[in-house]
């Protein structure tokens, strides 16, 4: 198979339509970084469930003879008040399930958030300081008051967490921002599909001699395809590009410098923007080869 | 080397078919004029002979291949086997005489080398030699047309169909692309022409098929353009 041609009509492809080409690869870079941007927050949603528990969990946090809150509480929790406690939990019809988590695992998880005066040499807060905590999980989050009622008043019991209250807004946050980003990824994607097409179209109708001669002389169709595929395959890459670009800025000036240093919860990370960048990559070269296989079989048909 | 049996080929949305029932046998080596008025399934026939087109019914067979079944990857193939020139030369205007030529071996797999021999052969072969350089727009209709001729020829088809190649030609130029075509068919080449040109058919005394509304209604081994001859 002689390239030199092949690549003369790529270069001389892409000159010919250069407008048309921009067009398409900013549509990929704002499509494609949306997409990413809609990957990321499903991630930080994840990440944040896992910080704080998801939706259908209640904690029942037990007294510690430290800093209760419950005036009732006469030091630390002792194990047959715990077997009271889980006997109550196997009762409950409400419940699905239940972990319990120990004073060093609560501190574990509080280190973990970064927050100032937990770590370091003199720590303000130590592991005796967090109390032993059950997570709870609910067949259905509507009856969090008939579990809470049957085990917020036993010995033991300091006070009880509602995760649902504290995670709900900032899960109903990132939902909405990620529905949000994956409607106009859509939007943009079907824009980046017609400008690919009509791209494609343009080019075949700009060469549809060469291409009429090259069928009659008995070029194969994947020789007469091959400068379309490679002009999409190149709009393709510049778009991902600009879009892996879009994405790391958003990282590094959104999540990087302003986000990780509240400490609400954990923030997604380098290796979350890779794996969502590699997606946003597939999606990239998918967008523009597939019409363009599609349309230059419909063009150049032999 | 063609054959077509009991052939029609209807287009959808028109009340007449365009071939209908054509049966005809074409040898190796044949030269063969293709007459008959406007729309009487000259290009239609030319068509099916190059798997432009399907038969509705029937079957074409090419180079020993019933094209109806061809797969759609072994057009090309076919088609290498088949040259074809036009009445209006269908040349590249940015690319010279040389590339022109070229152009369909290059884009048919060609090494380099074997462009390079065999593209200034053909140029001779076809009257150019020494215009090689020149850009079509520099050259008479005849000269352009030869260049066509160069280009059908150059991967030395078994086939050459020509559609009105002389049409556009002043019968100076239409004698001199004659020659060359009888040359070619002198050398092994079957050719199939559909022509008006009535004064060139009845020179050239080969054989005519005769195309009228879709049928077919003479064939004659060295005829001329009417019934006549």
């Amino acid at each position: 198979m002689q390239l030199r041609y092949v690549f003369t009509e790529l270069r001389q492809g892409l000159r010919r339509n250069l407008s048309m080409h921009v067009a398409v690869a900013l549509t990929l870079l704002v499509s494609l970084t949306l997409a990413g941007v809609g990957l990321l927050l499903r991630e930080q949603a994840q990440l944040t469930e896992e910080v704080w528990g998801d939706e259908l969990q209640i904690t029942f946090y037990m007294c510690n003879g430290a800093n209760d809150r419950n005036p009732q509480c006469a030091g630390a929790v002792d194990d047959s008040q715990k077997k009271v406690i889980t006997d109550a939990l196997d009762d409950n019809k409400y419940v699905d399930k239940y972990e319990e988590e120990s004073q060093e695992q609560a501190y574990e998880r509080l280190q973990a958030l970064d927050v100032e005066g937990v770590s370091g040499p003199d720590p303000v807060v130590k592991a005796d300081d967090m109390w032993e905590s059950y997570w709870v999980t609910m067949t259905d989050p509507h009856h969090s008051a008939e579990i809470i009622e049957a085990v917020a008043g036993l010995d033991g019991i300091d006070h009880v967490g509602d995760v649902h209250e504290v995670t709900g807004p900032i899960l109903a946050a990132v939902d909405g921002l990620q529905s949000a980003a994956l409607v106009g990824a859509v939007v943009l994607v079907i824009a980046a599909l017609l400008l690919v097409a009509n791209t494609i179209r343009l080019a075949a109708f700009a060469r549809r001699r060469e291409i009429g001669i090259m069928r009659l002389v008995g070029a194969s169709t994947l020789y007469i395809a091959l400068p379309f595929l490679l002009e999409s395959l190149v709009v393709a890459l510049v778009g991902i590009a600009l879009s892996g670009v879009a994405l790391a800025a958003v990282m590094y000036f959104g999540v990087e410098q302003r986000l990780s240093s509240t400490a609400v919860t954990q923030w997604v990370g380098w290796e979350e923007f890779f794996s969502s960048f590699a997606i946003v990559a597939i999606l990239g070269i998918l967008l523009t080869l597939v019409p363009t296989l599609l349309l230059t079989r419909k063009y150049i048909k032999v | 080397m063609i054959r077509f049996e009991k052939v029609s080929k209807a287009y959808p949305g028109q009340a007449r078919p365009a071939l209908n029932s054509l049966s005809i046998d074409i040898q190796k080596g044949e030269f063969v004029f293709l007459v008959g008025q406007s729309g009487s399934g000259k290009s239609t026939a030319l068509k099916l002979m190059l798997r432009e087109q399907r038969p509705t019914t029937g079957r074409v067979y090419v180079a020993g291949k019933e094209i109806n079944r061809l797969a759609g990857w072994k057009v090309p193939r076919l088609r290498r086997q088949v040259g074809t020139i036009f009445q209006d030369f269908r040349l590249l205007a940015n690319k010279t005489v040389a590339e022109n030529v070229a152009f369909a071996m290059q884009v048919t797999g060609h090494s380099n080398r074997e462009i390079r021999q065999r593209v200034p052969e053909t140029l001779e072969l076809v009257g150019l030699d020494g215009k090689g350089d020149r850009m079509p727009d520099e050259l008479s209709g005849g000269e352009q047309q030869r260049v066509a001729v160069a280009r059908a020829f150059i991967n030395r088809p078994m086939i050459l169909i020509a559609d009105e190649p002389t049409g556009n030609l002043d019968p100076g130029n239409t004698v001199g692309i004659m020659r060359l075509l009888d040359r070619i068919n002198r050398s092994g080449t079957t050719i199939v022409m559909a022509t008006h040109d009535v004064q060139m058919v009845d020179q050239m005394r080969k054989r005519v098929i005769e195309l009228e509304h879709g049928h077919l209604v003479r064939d004659q081994v060295q005829g001329g353009y009417g019934a006549q001859f």
